[in-house]
């Protein structure tokens, strides 16, 4: 008992601390500008000894054409007016008239400048002035598209925002804004339509990212991972996306967006599997040609954690499965190689993802040489030494170039690591293992939820009308409905009479 | 006794019926259950597919009813028609035959494992795997159990376009002439064909687990429905493609005949298939396991998270007693006898007795 309230006294006084790193607390304002003082890059400014105002800032973080052509002016100009009077007098908007302290800290490390008069102590009025660099809107180029919108999200949350706001300029576009990191005091947006987006879902959003608690966040991909609804899981449940036009699009279906300042990407949910293998160029594609690549890429998915794991089990155990023509040359590739297959297929295995590592890990000039020199002389090298045998090669390499084809980038990565486990369970037991392995990782992706909705859906629970937009994709006239997964207040995207009425003959 | 209804979040929509009732129904069984109802009905014996089917769909209906009468699953039948304290007595007895119906499946799959994959791997280790893996599945509640039967019908189904294969080898006069049996051959076909049909009568310990229950039965008569096809169908095509003799001396017929399956790119096809058959067998397993588990919280209140231990450890230690063929036939010959003495025989007299009760009662309770 006393043990764990002295546990608690711990705590709370872990908690004072971390409070007093953040800066918060009862402080007065001359003991905050003593503190503010220590570094080196705040600024305490009084234009002349009997001038009565007196500017504070942080240089860094505030845009000098304010001081030098709003504010120093006026100053000069005016030297006996009150502060309620100078706040009218600034050709600025959203000044504010405050004493409160915690207010005035947190404004000026934002980048306001406070402005203090000799003649009214503790009161003061917030100038915002913040700066911030801003880099300029490139094309993506982890969901590079080639035809469609070649926007990218930027670092700075202002210009996602515009960027999103300008392709849904409706009044129901509803973003939701709060700080979260003890240190970095992150801005996070949640983004939704009102009257579209399922409340509940909001609610579970907001309510997660309320609960964040770490130190400091730095892109969307730490809040990702924290507001996943399973964290132990290799599978994403959220999609982070670096298009604003897929963002603009899934929040017309009803979801949710996340946008993190400092982050070029945003995470939307609820999400299902399906979403992870769909490029946003399929829809300006016309619908034939995208359902059929995203059945392709649905089978190089299955093609690629599947076929080096059957390599090993059919070369370990079942070489009867092969016909006796195919297993001729077979046997001429593998007949001088001293590895049994599963030392084989893991070094070559484990050779393609160094060599995509080396090739993310170095600028892109010197990346594209390095995948060119490993792919070809590394490979023609290890088959002439007789180390690897050139069916495996064109299989590992064929996997690999299997699982770039699907367009979310940490989708891609959960697809290469899932082979490994197979792998293993191929040496142990086969096919058998392999079945094995599959049923376990089947039975994983259906614990899986995205914000609390199941994660096969359509395939699970069956949801025939969300095949439209699944595994194939439907012409735009049959996307009457939103996708029923999301629960969405307004399922209906458009008439459905209107758009099927079909004239008659010479009508 | 504790709560009937279930949490809403793990209730499952009616048409999951239809693949709870297929799942169960098709298991090993039909990797070889051609030599069994051949014995005695001989080129007969698909019709005693079919009559043993059209007895199951009147099974399915009696269960039904029953259900609907009583608005619980079996435990609270018994509780109903025999009192706490017999009532409970059934129930344990019930829950020994689902333990048994999934040691079968279990230790059925391993052999054929041993037989045409790995002569030498230890039963009781592949065992362990295979219940580890079927431990994950029902630790995931009722509906992960029932996903998992949705995705055995969705990966199990392509496999009938395998007869195609056999079909080209196929001699459909060795079907005729019809009615080549007696009455009596056709009944002992019918008795051998019920194992293979066991399994949906788990039906009535999830049955409080589906949205509107009652609804759902249209979803089962299909299930069974379903079955009954691939069962008849491969019994035709089995029929056609062995000649008695054949027959005789083939175990597993079903497999046999995958092993004329020729792709370009792959020559043997049971080894595929057999690895395959993990997702036709699991659910047999694993719903087998989750309705123990039920009717132990149901009758001691014993939580399901407890009590999948204990069954697990008995599954694994039935993978060390039935050793070899001998031993295995055996328990698939009782658990069958087992199995038709409690459907044609205990799901009728339970229906029997419960229209008694309610004519008796009826006049004072609109339901029991």
């Amino acid at each position: 008992m006393f043990g764990f309230s002295k546990n608690k006294a711990k705590k709370k006084k872990q908690q004072d601390s971390s409070a007093g790193a953040s800066g918060g607390g009862d402080i007065t304002f001359a003991e905050l500008i003593k503190k503010c003082e220590q570094s080196h890059d705040f600024v305490t400014f009084k234009k002349g000894v009997d001038h009565p105002f007196t500017l504070y800032y942080y240089k860094a973080m505030v845009n000098p054409l304010v001081i030098h052509q709003i504010l120093l002016p006026q100053l000069i100009q005016h030297t006996d007016v009150s502060l309620k009077k100078l706040e009218k007098l600034l050709s600025l908007e959203s000044t504010v008239y405050t004493n409160d302290v915690q207010k005035i800290q947190n404004s000026i490390l934002t980048g306001s400048i406070f402005i203090c008069s000799e003649h009214e102590k503790g009161y003061g009025i917030l100038v915002p002035a913040a700066t911030a660099e801003k880099r300029t809107i490139s094309i993506p180029e982890t969901e590079f598209s080639v035809i469609g919108p070649k926007e990218a999200f930027v670092e700075t949350i202002e210009v996602n925002m515009n960027m999103i706001r300008k392709r849904l300029p409706i009044p129901e576009l509803q973003i939701k804004e709060m700080r979260i990191g003890k240190l970095s005091k992150t801005r996070v947006a949640i983004l939704f339509i009102d009257g579209i987006a399922n409340k509940e879902n909001i609610e579970t959003v907001t309510q997660r990212i309320e609960k964040i608690e770490y130190d400091h966040i730095i892109d969307s991909n730490y809040v990702l991972q924290m507001i996943t609804d399973k964290q132990t899981s290799i599978f994403p449940q959220l999609i982070n996306t670096e298009r604003p036009d897929r963002v603009a699009s899934v929040l017309a279906e009803g979801k949710i967006a996340v946008l993190v300042d400092g982050s070029p990407s945003a995470l939307t949910g609820p999400t299902t599997i399906t979403e992870f293998f769909s490029s946003f160029e399929d829809y300006f594609l016309s619908w034939h040609v995208a359902s059929f690549f995203r059945l392709i890429r649905l089978f190089g998915v299955l093609f690629s954690v599947l076929s080096t794991p059957l390599y090993v089990a059919v070369l370990t155990f079942h070489y009867e499965i092969i016909p006796s023509d195919l297993l001729g040359t077979l046997i001429a590739s593998r007949s001088g190689i001293p590895f049994p297959p599963i030392v084989e297929a893991i070094i070559l295995e484990l050779a393609i993802e160094l060599l995509r590592e080396a090739g993310a890990r170095l600028p892109s000039k010197v990346g594209q040489t390095i995948g060119i020199v490993g792919g070809i002389v590394i490979g023609t090298a290890a088959v002439q030494a007789g180390l690897t045998s050139n069916v495996l090669l064109i299989i590992v390499a064929l996997a690999a170039l299997a699982s770039f084809t699907t367009p979310v980038y940490q989708m891609s990565n959960t697809i290469r690591l899932l082979r490994f486990p197979l792998i293993i369970f191929a040496q142990f037991w086969g096919m058998l293992g392999v079945a094995i392995c599959s049923a376990l990782l089947l039975g994983h992706l259906l614990r899986l939820t995205s914000l609390g909705r199941p994660y096969l859906e359509p395939i699970f629970p069956l949801r025939l009308a969300d095949f439209r937009d699944a595994l194939f994709r439907l012409p735009f006239n049959k996307q009457t409905r939103r996708p029923e997964h999301l629960l969405t207040q307004d399922p209906n995207r458009l008439n459905k009479q209107r758009v099927n009425k079909k004239d008659d003959i010479d009508e | 006794m504790t709560l009937i209804q279930p949490h809403e979040k793990s209730l499952v929509s009616p048409y999951f019926a239809f693949y709870l009732i297929v799942s169960m129904q098709i298991g090993v069984g039909i990797l070889g259950f051609q030599r069994y109802i051949a014995k005695s009905s001989g080129h007969d014996a698909w019709m005693t597919v079919m009559i043993a089917g059209v007895a199951i769909h009147a099974l399915v209906w009696m269960c039904y009813s029953l259900l609907n009468n009583s608005g619980g699953d079996l435990v609270s039948i018994h509780e109903q028609l025999f009192g706490k304290w017999v009532g409970a007595v059934f129930s344990t007895l019930f829950f020994l035959y689902a333990v048994f119906l999934a040691l079968t499946a279990l230790r059925t799959y391993i052999e054929v494992i041993q037989v045409w994959m790995f002569p030498h791997i230890n039963a009781w280790g592949i065992g362990f795997l295979l219940i580890f893996v079927a431990y994950y599945f029902v630790s995931g509640g009722f509906r992960i159990v029932t996903a998992l039967s949705f995705f055995c019908v969705l990966i199990g189904t392509p496999i009938i376009f395998l007869k195609y294969f056999a079909l080209k080898n196929s001699h459909f006069y060795n079907l005729l002439p019809l009615f080549d049996h007696s009455l009596m051959d056709y009944y002992a076909g019918t008795k051998a064909m019920t194992l293979n049909f066991l399994g949906f009568e788990m039906l009535l310990m999830y049955y409080p687990f589906i949205k509107n229950p009652a609804s759902s039965h249209k979803w089962s008569q299909w299930g069974a429905f379903f079955t009954l096809c691939i069962y008849t169908l491969t019994a035709l095509e089995s029929f056609a493609y062995y000649s008695q003799g054949q027959l005789k001396h083939t175990i597993w017929a079903t497999v046999t005949i995958w092993k004329i399956v020729e792709f370009p790119f792959i020559e043997r096809f049971e080894y595929i298939g057999i690895s395959m058959w993990l997702f036709v067998i699991l659910p047999n397993i694993v719903i087998s396991i989750w309705v123990a588990t039920r009717i132990f919280k149901r009758v001691y209140t014993i939580k399901q998270k407890y009590s999948i231990f204990p069954i697990m450890l008995l599954l694994w230690i039935g993978c060390f007693i039935f050793k070899d063929r001998q031993f295995i036939d055996a328990l698939n010959t009782y658990v069958s006898r087992i199995g038709y003495y409690l459907i044609f025989f205990y799901i009728p007299l339970l229906f029997i007795i419960q229209r008694i009760v309610l004519k008796v009662k009826g006049t004072k309770h609109a339901k029991i």
